[in-house]
């Protein structure tokens, strides 16, 4: 069968009969073994998946389907609570938590029929953009340099979502995007990644990293498969009390790639000298290739750009320190025992955080302590409101907006600087449109003169996700970007 | 990459991160302590920029939603048992988590 199938390509290759879900299955549950050096999945359920599939297929002869993409294999973040399959959030303090119940996100999946082949590594509570803050090691990208054979970062915190997709161990997968963990990695392997508005996706379920900043999305092959799972996953969920009552829609059924007369935008803030040629040229040929396609490139300020990423470093910690006040050892998870109950508090978190997550949670803490809280918290979220702001005066101008995805491609695992704050900086394109709400997708657009793929990402305003993968579907329609990865992992 | 923040690697006093530790029921390991109070250091610094930022009669965006609280119906649903709720408790008695003695 075709290496690297998509959503849209399988499902018409199961409705044909020329494949089942069971066979599908057993090619992805073989990559997936071939390909262990990547260190994709923390935990694969090839039995699990299997016996899904074959229910699925039954569903097929009886027609029953439950949606036309039924039986199609997926992945899962390690995020995503699910029913009786161990849940870690890559930490070591979740290391042994079965969930007794199922995710908004991955019931729908089940709903649809889709099938999970397991659970991805990701950054330790999804704070991290190189994925190597995982309790179960990092992942490895697909993608390597032409000019060197060593091991590059996925980026995260989605890595193993979005290496899981590139290196075709699953048609796509699910992974959550608090400051750009779905985009970054998304650009960094050469996969199309959606970040939809915050509330669009039920958070039911998904364990909390930064509340007001998570938001759950596919990382896929196509934009047709980003419209496809997006439109599997998203809706009002009664249980997530930030979940838009706005009715979900046919993204896929309603793609349309036509931009003509569209208007989009071109931060000046997001111009650096800084910025590798390569990307500054892939950003270059996109707007070219838009207003050849009769789009109409409009220059646009959105003053607060370099406060975004402070103002995150602020937010996302606060949150956290209060979501992560959960894990003390009582009621899931890991224990370690102590003299007193206090003791055993501090000594369960020391010994089950890691160095990032510790790292973040005192920060957090340190902003909310008194004293501090009006002069970083609600200062924080006042230049929120002015981040929000920015967007809101540019959308009376533009449809979307046109940026990069990140300020580098992929760079080699063992190359990270050691300053944390130079690490936050990959998030530096990302962050600010999960501090205004706004949904926004990164596409694969061009390698650059490593071969390693550059991603560009589109912005639009709330609720406007049929329109962004419009746009996207255009761009990717246009530039045809085909590269995959040298399976270089097959032995 | 892009440098645009220009860091002075100020450290963390060693006695407020004691505290913060304290705080966040986190142990400062001693051999950490150094990197530890440079990472914040570094960090803080970071954050600190925003100080200089006119904030005056801005109100502050707790979550980006424009959309006021939704209410369901109050109805009772039988999920969570407790059984299967204590399944992943590190420590139980009865139906109850358990743990260290908190009065003497």
């Amino acid at each position: 069968m075709k290496r690297n199938l998509n959503f849209i390509e399988a499902s018409s290759l199961l409705e044909a009969n020329e494949t089942t879900s069971v066979e599908l299955t057993k090619i992805y549950l073989d990559n997936i073994k071939e390909a262990e050096e990547l260190n994709c999945f923390n935990t694969i359920t090839a039995e699990q998946a299997l016996d899904d599939a074959e229910k699925s297929d039954l569903r097929r002869e009886q027609g029953k389907l439950k949606s036309q993409f039924d039986g199609i294999p997926i992945g899962v973040k390690d995020l995503f609570c699910t029913k009786n399959i161990k849940t870690t959030a890559s930490s070591k303090i979740l290391s042994n938590f079965v969930p007794s119940y199922d995710s908004a996100v991955t019931q729908k999946c089940i709903d649809a029929g889709l099938i999970s082949l397991g659970k991805l590594n990701c950054d330790e509570f999804a704070m991290g953009s190189t994925n190597k803050t995982s309790y179960y090691g990092p992942v490895t990208n697909p993608w390597k340099s032409n000019k060197s054979d060593a091991k590059l970062v996925p980026g995260g915190s989605s890595g193993g979502s979005a290496a899981a997709v590139a290196a075709d161990l699953c048609i796509a997968s699910l992974g959550t995007d608090t400051g750009g963990s779905i985009r970054q990695p998304a650009s960094f392997t050469g996969t199309v990644g959606l970040k939809p508005t915050y509330g669009r996706v039920s958070r039911w379920g998904i364990i909390a990293f930064a509340s007001s900043l998570d938001q759950a999305g596919p990382i896929t092959k196509t934009v047709e498969d980003a419209a496809a799972l997006f439109e599997i996953i998203a809706g009002h969920d009664p249980k997530d009390s930030t979940s838009s009552i706005k009715e979900n829609e046919s993204f896929f059924d309603n793609l349309n790639s036509s931009v003509k007369g569209m208007k989009i935008g071109i931060p000046r803030e997001f111009k650096s000298d800084d910025l590798p040629a390569s990307t500054q040229k892939a950003w270059d040929d996109c707007k070219k290739l838009l207003q050849n396609n009769d789009a109409k490139l409009i220059d646009i300020s959105l003053p607060h750009t370099m406060d975004a990423l402070p103002t995150y470093y602020i937010i996302a910690p606060a949150e956290a320190s209060s979501n992560l006040a959960r894990y003390d050892g009582v009621k899931y998870g890991i224990r370690e025992e102590g003299e007193n109950l206090i003791e055993m508090y501090e000594k369960t978190r020391s010994v089950g955080f890691g160095d990032e997550v510790k790292r973040r949670i005192l920060i957090g803490t340190y902003v909310l302590s008194s004293g501090y809280y009006d002069a970083y918290y609600i200062k924080a979220q006042k230049i929120r409101s002015l981040i929000k702001n920015d967007f809101n005066q540019a959308f009376e101008k533009v449809d979307a907006i046109l940026t990069p995805s990140t300020p580098s491609t992929a760079f080699e695992i063992e190359n990270e600087p050691n300053d944390p704050v130079q690490t936050y900086l990959n998030d530096i394109f990302t962050v600010p449109i999960n501090l205004a709400g706004i949904p926004a997708i990164s596409i694969p657009f061009a390698n650059d003169e490593n071969n390693l793929p550059i991603g560009l990402q589109l912005i639009t305003n709330s609720f406007e996700e049929q329109k962004l993968l419009n746009i996207a579907k255009n761009v990717q329609d246009t530039v045809n970007y085909e590269s995959v990865p040298k399976n270089w992992w097959q032995k | 990459m892009l440098k645009p923040y220009i860091l002075e690697n100020m450290e963390f006093d060693k006695d407020s991160l004691y505290k913060l530790g304290k705080l966040s029921k986190i142990q400062i390991d001693e051999s950490k302590l150094k990197s530890l109070s440079s990472d914040l250091g570094s960090i803080i610094e970071f954050i600190d920029r925003l100080k200089s930022i006119d904030t005056e009669n801005v109100d502050p965006t707790s979550n980006s939603l424009d959309q006021s609280l939704v209410m369901r119906d109050d109805i009772a649903s039988d999920v969570n048992s407790a059984n299967e709720i204590l399944e992943n408790a590190p420590q139980k008695e009865l139906d109850f988590f358990s743990v260290p003695k908190v009065i003497e």
